[in-house]
């Protein structure tokens, strides 16, 4: 199930808060823990079993970290057995297919292929189940004993699919406790209607225009053609996923949870280091405390850094698929970190604000590019589309009904992508000054999410509208 | 204090606004039909293990609540005037065109397909040496008025895919190729294409029949020998149904009365029944009107014309058809005892048999550039 569905809107959601709210205190991790598992039976009715080995397993490693009498040694052992039940599950569901089909090409062998399809969500869940378990190794958060709360952790169904992923020592507090009240659900309301109008109304729009440019061949593409597709295919993976992780936040606030941002505003970098910072956080975060810090860091010499940045930066390409062109899209981030971490930043700290904002954006366009196409040959018609390499004009009549067709809505995106999160905080302050002006603005601001959110609504009571002709022939 | 206020509304008008939707969905009987898409509504899924875990369950599920959604209609006018608001000049694959004309994307098929439908053309003209052949293949609004498109709109050049069927259908025997756009240009001004559907007019329809009768060497019905009813002020045809702009000027649906009738019966052997009359009087008042029609798509027909012995200009004659036959038939009855109608889509059988076992030596193959490019059922022709 998605968010951004008539059903999980008006069936799904609806049933869990009745049932949440009627559970006494005691009984809502569990309303919550089988919401979850059932929301996630709805996509993978099989591969629920792995998600559930995942969590069982490491709940029990968990409890056996907390045995006191239990030296360095077998702790150790125990974290990384777990690493390996996560990493073997991953491995095998998301990148064994991959493996031999390069083996195979390679040495020419024939090994046939698993075939499996991806299971919604195992990238996050694994992750989150790894945190969990070297956190409490590391002492800084202490191991679960109700199997219902853990399980709560790891299937919560608002981050199960798509992230944030969430670090267990951010949120074992509110697993035991916390409170819904009026000003959070409300909170939640925003955060959610903000997201599925970033999702349907701005990402699934402007995706349209991504799929017209990319399917065309690109060979006859203009260059301004060129560059306006891979924007657009920018803004729409910008808000489709921040949209995402918004619903997310926004569905955990409407049950008590805080999870930690996920995006900060990523198109107003000022380089890629500061990309990074803004941009899937809560991915960033897990590489850095998981495994760029334990390798060492920025603490053992500037060569170690470098070394350490590349293979953190490969790994973050590859997890965002089994695909070539994802490990070079995070090789290729690497090079350029490592290259601010070595000089860049300081240069850049020279070079006025616009020009640090240029560099940024190109770089992360033509990262896109990279990210967009998972055969490299289309990588590379692209990227000569874009240079006008193609022999084509700079412009035709269609990248001007391209451009005016969708002028309004990616001046929405480039306003979206610079002030969204902003407005909310600078309302909330001037609904507290208790002025008349600052009333009404709060009042316009409930009145737009709502109009927002039955907008959003029509978008996907359209996405299914389909006449059928059968009279056309 | 009035940041508590205004959570307070937001949430109490977010819980409400769910709850009474998913009340309404759960409590409005689910209809089997859709008038307004013309098509059968997903029916309630079952509950079983095998449609659980093949996922079958899910799915289903969810196209059943988008299609029974309340209010549905309501919402995705919406969302169209929310596409024309930003100035988006296309929803659903329907531009929105100037002189309120609406128009389907065209796609080009390319040069391989296009060479198999005509080579399914020429197979079925070899195996019926005896029998003359004419193929008429008429324009969709979009091919002829591109000039009408929205500002810019990139479009592909239906006249092309016309011109290259003619060269590559150039030598074949027993067959003549008619392009509509040599018939209908010079008309282009009047109103022979409908405004919002994907027909011609009976006007278009009328010129396409002159060309054809001179072709057969028959004298056509000059227009003053038709008295023009209009049937329907309020027609909004399939492109409105898809695009669902707002503020359409519906079509007007006219047919021609020759002043000096024939009667003609319908037979239709789908259902084993027969007509008096060319038209149906029943979809008048509903959405789909251009099945006003004939009633509609029917894999075979039979039309007899009741025409004195001797006053016929043929006695039967095959018609290979998409639905922009069915307001030319009317116009062709006038001068053929027996036509046999047959829907590729629909009809299974072979073809050349059956024109051989009905004795028929004249076959009239009459399609759009946009169905006869699109579809691969004139591929059964080679049967």
């Amino acid at each position: 199930m998605v968010f951004s569905s008539l059903l999980f809107l008006f069936v799904f959601l609806p049933a869990v808060w009745l049932l949440y709210w009627l559970s006494p205190r005691r009984g809502k991790n569990l309303i919550l823990f089988l919401a979850s598992l059932v929301f996630y039976a709805w996509g993978e009715p099989v591969y629920i079993i792995l998600m559930l080995i995942s969590t069982v397993t490491d709940y029990s490693f968990g409890l056996l970290l907390s045995k006191p009498e239990w030296g360095p040694k077998r702790r150790k052992a125990i974290v990384v057995a777990s690493v390996i039940v996560n990493l073997a599950l991953l491995s095998y569901f998301k990148y064994a297919d991959f493996a031999i089909r390069n083996v195979n090409a390679l040495i020419g062998t024939d090994i046939p292929l698993t075939e499996l399809a991806l299971p919604i969500g195992i990238s996050f869940y694994t992750f989150q189940s790894m945190s969990y378990i070297i956190d409490v190794y590391r002492g800084t958060a202490k191991a679960q004993r109700n199997w219902i709360d853990f399980g709560t952790f790891v299937a919560l169904f608002p981050q199960l699919v798509a992230g944030p992923i969430v670090q267990y020592n951010t949120i074992a507090e509110q697993l035991r406790e916390r409170r819904v009240t009026i000003e959070l659900f409300a909170e939640g309301v925003k955060r959610f209607i903000i997201g599925l109008a970033k999702k349907v109304l701005l990402a699934n729009n402007i995706g349209l225009l991504w799929h017209a440019i990319a399917d065309m061949d690109a060979g006859t593409l203009p260059v301004l053609t060129a560059w306006l597709g891979i924007i657009a295919f920018a803004f729409q993976i910008y808000f489709d996923f921040s949209g995402y992780s918004d619903m997310a936040i926004g569905l955990g606030l409407m049950f008590g949870f805080r999870f930690n941002e996920n995006f900060n505003k990523p198109y107003t970098a000022q380089s890629i280091t500061d990309f990074w910072r803004r941009w899937h956080i809560s991915l960033g975060n897990w590489f850095r405390d998981y495994v760029y810090i334990p390798l060492g860091g920025n603490r053992k010499g500037l060569p170690r850094q470098l070394r350490n940045i590349l293979i953190v930066w490969v790994l973050t390409g590859i997890w965002h698929g089994a695909a070539w062109n994802f490990m070079l899209w995070g090789l290729y981030f690497g090079v350029i970190l490592a290259f601010e971490k070595w000089v860049g930043l300081r240069l850049l700290a020279e070079a006025p604000r616009w020009i640090r904002h240029l560099y940024a954006s190109l770089l992360i366009l033509l990262g896109w590019v990279l990210f967009a196409f998972d055969e490299l040959p289309k990588v590379g018609a692209y990227l000569k589309a874009m240079f006008g390499l193609n022999g084509q004009a700079v412009w035709n009549e269609e990248t001007v009904y391209f451009a005016y067709t969708n002028a309004i809505l990616l001046l929405i995106l480039v306003l979206a992508s610079m002030a969204w999160g902003r407005k909310a905080a600078k309302e909330a302050a001037a609904g507290n000054t208790g002025s008349v002006a600052g009333s009404l603005r709060l009042l316009a601001g409930s009145v737009w999410l709502m109009l927002l959110f039955l907008l959003s609504v029509s978008y996907l009571v359209d996405a299914t509208f389909n006449p059928f002709l059968y009279f056309r022939f | 204090m009035m940041k508590k206020h205004t959570d307070r509304l937001l949430v109490i008008w977010f819980v409400l606004t769910i709850a009474v939707l998913a009340l309404l969905f759960l409590l409005s009987p689910a209809r089997k039909f859709s008038e307004l898409e013309n098509r059968y509504l997903q029916v309630a899924p079952k509950l079983t293990w095998d449609n659980l875990i093949a996922k079958k369950f899910a799915e289903e599920a969810e196209t059943y609540v988008t299609d029974h959604f309340p209010l549905r209609g309501n919402w995705v006018g919406v969302k169209s005037a929310a596409e024309q608001l930003r100035l988006q000049q296309e929803n659903n694959g329907i531009y929105k065109g100037k002189d309120g004309y609406l128009f389907e994307k065209f796609t080009k098929p390319d040069s391989e397909t296009l060479g198999k439908y005509t080579d399914a053309i020429k197979e079925y003209a070899a195996a019926n040496p005896g029998a003359k052949l004419t193929f008429l293949l008429a324009p969709t609004s979009i091919g002829l008025y591109p000039d009408k498109l929205p500002w810019k709109a990139p479009f592909e050049r239906q006249d092309q895919v016309n011109e290259e069927v003619g060269e590559r259908l150039q030598g074949t025997a027993n067959l003549t190729y008619l392009n509509g756009f040599g018939i209908l240009s010079p008309h282009g001004s009047e109103p022979i294409y409908y405004r919002t559907d994907h027909h011609w007019t009976t006007l278009g329809a009328y010129y396409a029949y002159e060309a054809y009768a001179k072709q057969m060497g028959w004298t056509p019905h000059p227009l003053k020998d038709y008295a023009v009813k209009t049937v329907s002020d309020s027609f909004l045809g399939s492109y409105h149904t898809r695009g669902q702009f707002s503020l359409v000027k519906p079509d007007r649906m006219q047919i021609f009365v020759p002043k000096e009738p024939v009667a003609t019966s319908v037979y239709v052997a789908d259902t084993d029944t027969t007509s008096s009359s060319l038209y149906d009087e029943s979809y008048l008042a509903k959405k789909d009107k251009y099945s006003y029609f004939l009633g509609g798509v029917h894999a075979l027909m039979t039309l007899t014309s009741d025409i004195p012995a001797g006053e016929e200009d043929l006695d039967k004659l095959l018609v290979i058809k998409d639905s922009y036959a069915h307001n030319i038939l009317p116009f062709l009855a006038q001068h053929v005892k027996e036509i046999h109608v047959i829907d590729m889509r629909y009809y299974n059988g072979s073809i050349s048999e059956y024109r051989k076992a009905n004795g028929i030596h004249h076959t009239l193959m009459l399609f759009n550039t946009a169905t006869f490019s699109e579809n691969n059922e004139i591929l059964k022709l080679g049967k």
